[in-house]
């Protein structure tokens, strides 16, 4: 069940010459802090360390742990994005912790297992909550993971689709493991994020 | 710079901090000297007032951070300097500041007892099971070193070293779950296994004035530090003390009478009073002690905590019954001394007497044994004996007797007496530290030699930048120059 297999080959790849050191956010580069939410045991952080492992990114660091990781995404339009990405612990008994997490959040990620209708009832639970308390324009995404075991899909795509749209949120099937789509999900969620106005 | 893991790098060593003072004493930062000392001085004739304090500190920080960059002696200075002349700002205002603003209103002193008591009883009997952390990363002599990191806190008055105990402790956790989880092939330990082993550390560690250090943290960092991979870690020590103040039967998975059961129990324990002139209890307490300590000593096995509970949970029923009944001969029993004397008779003529006072680490300890690290523990526990001897004095009706004014004469000894370097340079810094917060009359002169002699004291005795590096280097070969 571990996600830390090969390397992904379908790296889109950061600039080699990134200044990470400039964390002032400007139209061309943007900072955004991105909270994962979703029960335990969906894997939440084996989509992030696949993310970030899976860049080239000269100047990102090696940090305390894999509950906190940043990573710099270069976009076509020549904008960067630096992810700054915040794990929250998935057990029932933490989940009134988490609006610490994702306050001031500009971006979530809600995780399910397909494989587990419970887990996607949890995801269902978090939207709700991202609904009603979280910052009005935070982008948010609905991530169905663990898409390699679809022998096991308890959850249909189609359904998970729907609550999205419901929701105005996008959604992606994403496998940790073979890394499909996990690139396609940041780099979505990037050239959704509210561009600020440049100063004239 | 950001404010990542490499926040607390360089910018923050020993060299930076004499860097700072060096270059506040040139002619040039005349201006700057007496602007600080004005703002320390305004603190000085008000009341305090935790938002208003908070804020005028930030703004403060701020414009004087502004002002660095644009005259002497920092002008021209690399982002890196100006860093590292910010942090050396607020360490000096914060520590001539602390004694006003820590702790400083009576409602962060009342959480911090109440915490600090609640915890106090949590500690007695939560397992790493009630919190979910899975027995492949459970590794509770381990979690002592992570507990040893954030009883730093209180050893420290800027709020930058403060944070670094709370960083160095994460550091610790993050280090033995990533071990863990390469030696059962699991996946990369996330918030899921991070979070509920930092509840649990807290909890064993029952650090003092929690709740005050939080709140002086999240008021007097100077906000544009307190980001990224440093404010995510201190979240989640905010939400462990939000956790544990809302912790009841449910958020442990035990049952509603069990967990008050188990509450009681620990409270009685706590105070005393499940101590009584029944020579019966008296050994099943000692029974039960005993138990704890050997659990303690082979904790890790999960075996062993699980008879541990189930001897715990025996004597309950017994004890409160017993008590009651205790509680009512209480008034016609002997004085606390004639209880004295019977308690040590009985010991004498106990075979296991060392295994008996295995729970107390120092009682055989002398002075040159003692690190640093102990002196919190130490506190601690004279606090606890203090506290017991009292109450169960009072439970007793009779007014205590003078046993425990000695160790206060002993004190001296400990400062006389030839010991090694760390425990010497405890004192001294505390002197120092003391001396240093207190004259108010040093504000109106330059800042003196003696200053920086006093801090560097300190710098020497205890200075978490460096446990800092050598965690750093441990955890990571962090790629710094890239």
């Amino acid at each position: 069940m571990g996600c830390s297999s090969s390397l992904p080959a379908n790296s889109t790849g950061g600039l080699g010459n990134i200044n990470n050191e400039n964390s002032a956010t400007d139209s061309k580069n943007l900072k955004v802090k991105l909270v994962l939410l979703g029960d335990s045991g969906v894997g939440k952080s084996c989509i992030v360390l696949r993310f970030v492992r899976g860049q080239f990114d000269p100047t990102s660091k090696v940090t305390i742990g894999a509950s906190f990781l940043s990573q710099t995404l270069a976009l076509e339009d020549s904008t960067t994005v630096k992810f700054e990405i915040w794990d929250t612990a998935g057990q029932e008994r933490y989940a009134a912790l988490a609006p610490l997490y994702y306050r001031g959040a500009g971006a979530a990620i809600v995780v399910y297992d397909i494989t587990s209708a419970e887990s996607f009832n949890k995801a269902q639970y978090w939207v709700k909550e991202l609904q009603r308390h979280g910052s009005q324009d935070m982008i948010m995404a609905l991530v169905g993971n663990k898409a390699d075991l679809h022998e096991k899909r308890t959850v249909s795509s189609q359904e998970a689709q729907e609550h999205a749209d419901m929701n105005n949120m996008f959604f992606v099937e994403t496998s940790a493991k073979t890394a499909d789509n996990i690139n396609q999900l940041f780099e979505e969620i990037a050239k959704r994020l509210p561009r600020p106005t440049p100063l004239s | 710079m950001e404010g990542g893991a490499d926040a607390f790098g360089s910018s923050t060593a020993p060299l930076a901090w004499h860097d700072f003072l060096e270059r506040m004493r040139q002619p040039s930062a005349a201006e700057f000297v007496k602007s600080i000392k004005g703002f320390i001085m305004t603190f000085s004739n008000r009341e305090p007032d935790p938002e208003r304090d908070s804020a005028a500190v930030q703004e403060f920080l701020e414009n004087m951070e502004g002002a660095f960059r644009a005259h002497t002696p920092w002008a021209g200075s690399s982002e890196e300097e100006l860093e590292s002349a910010g942090e050396g700002l607020e360490k000096y205002v914060m520590t001539k500041l602390y004694n006003r603003v820590f702790a400083s209103v009576p409602e962060d002193v009342k959480s911090d007892e109440e915490l600090f008591e609640k915890i106090s009883l949590l500690q007695q009997f939560i397992h790493p099971e009630n919190l979910d952390i899975k027995p492949e990363y459970q590794n509770e002599t381990s979690w002592l070193l992570a507990q040893k990191e954030l009883q730093k806190i209180n050893m420290y008055k800027a709020p930058r070293d403060k944070l670094a105990c709370i960083l160095n402790c994460c550091k610790v956790i993050n280090n033995l779950l990533m071990n863990a989880s390469h030696m059962s092939h699991d996946n990369p330990p996330g918030a899921d296994e991070f979070l509920p082993v930092l509840i649990y550390v807290t909890i064993k560690a029952n650090p003092p004035q929690l709740h005050s250090n939080l709140l002086y943290i999240q008021r007097y960092r100077c906000q544009s530090r307190l980001v990224s991979e440093a404010q995510y870690f201190f979240t989640n020590l905010l939400s462990a003390e939000s956790f544990i103040w809302n912790i009841e039967a449910e958020s442990l998975s035990m049952d509603e009478r069990d967990f008050q059961k188990k509450m009681d129990l620990a409270r009685e324990r706590l105070l005393g009073l499940s101590v009584s002139s029944e020579n019966q209890e008296n050994q099943t307490n000692l029974d039960v002690g005993e138990h704890r300590s050997q659990a303690l000593k082979a904790s890790g096995n999960s075996d062993v905590n699980l008879h541990l509970k189930d001897h715990v949970q025996g004597p309950v029923q017994d004890m409160k019954r017993e008590s009651d009944v205790s509680s009512k001969s209480v008034e016609r029993v002997q004085s606390i001394s004639d209880l004295e004397k019977k308690g040590a008779t009985e010991l004498v003529k106990d075979d296991d007497l060392s295994k008996i006072f295995q729970e107390y680490p120092f009682l055989f300890a002398r002075a040159g044994d003692l690190t640093v690290a102990d002196v919190d523990n130490l506190l601690n526990s004279y606090k606890q004996l203090v506290l017991k001897y009292v109450a169960l004095s009072k439970g007793m009706g009779v007014a205590p007797e003078t046993p425990l004014v000695q160790s206060k004469q002993t004190a001296p000894d400990l400062q006389i007496s030839e010991e090694p370097e760390n425990v010497k340079n405890v004192v001294n810094s505390c002197d120092s530290t003391e001396e240093s917060s207190k004259t108010h009359e040093d504000i109106k002169n330059e800042i003196p030699d003696s200053e920086v002699r006093n801090i560097s004291t300190q710098q020497v005795a205890v200075d978490p930048s460096g446990d800092q590096k050598t965690l750093k280097d441990e955890s990571s070969d962090q790629p710094e120059h890239a």
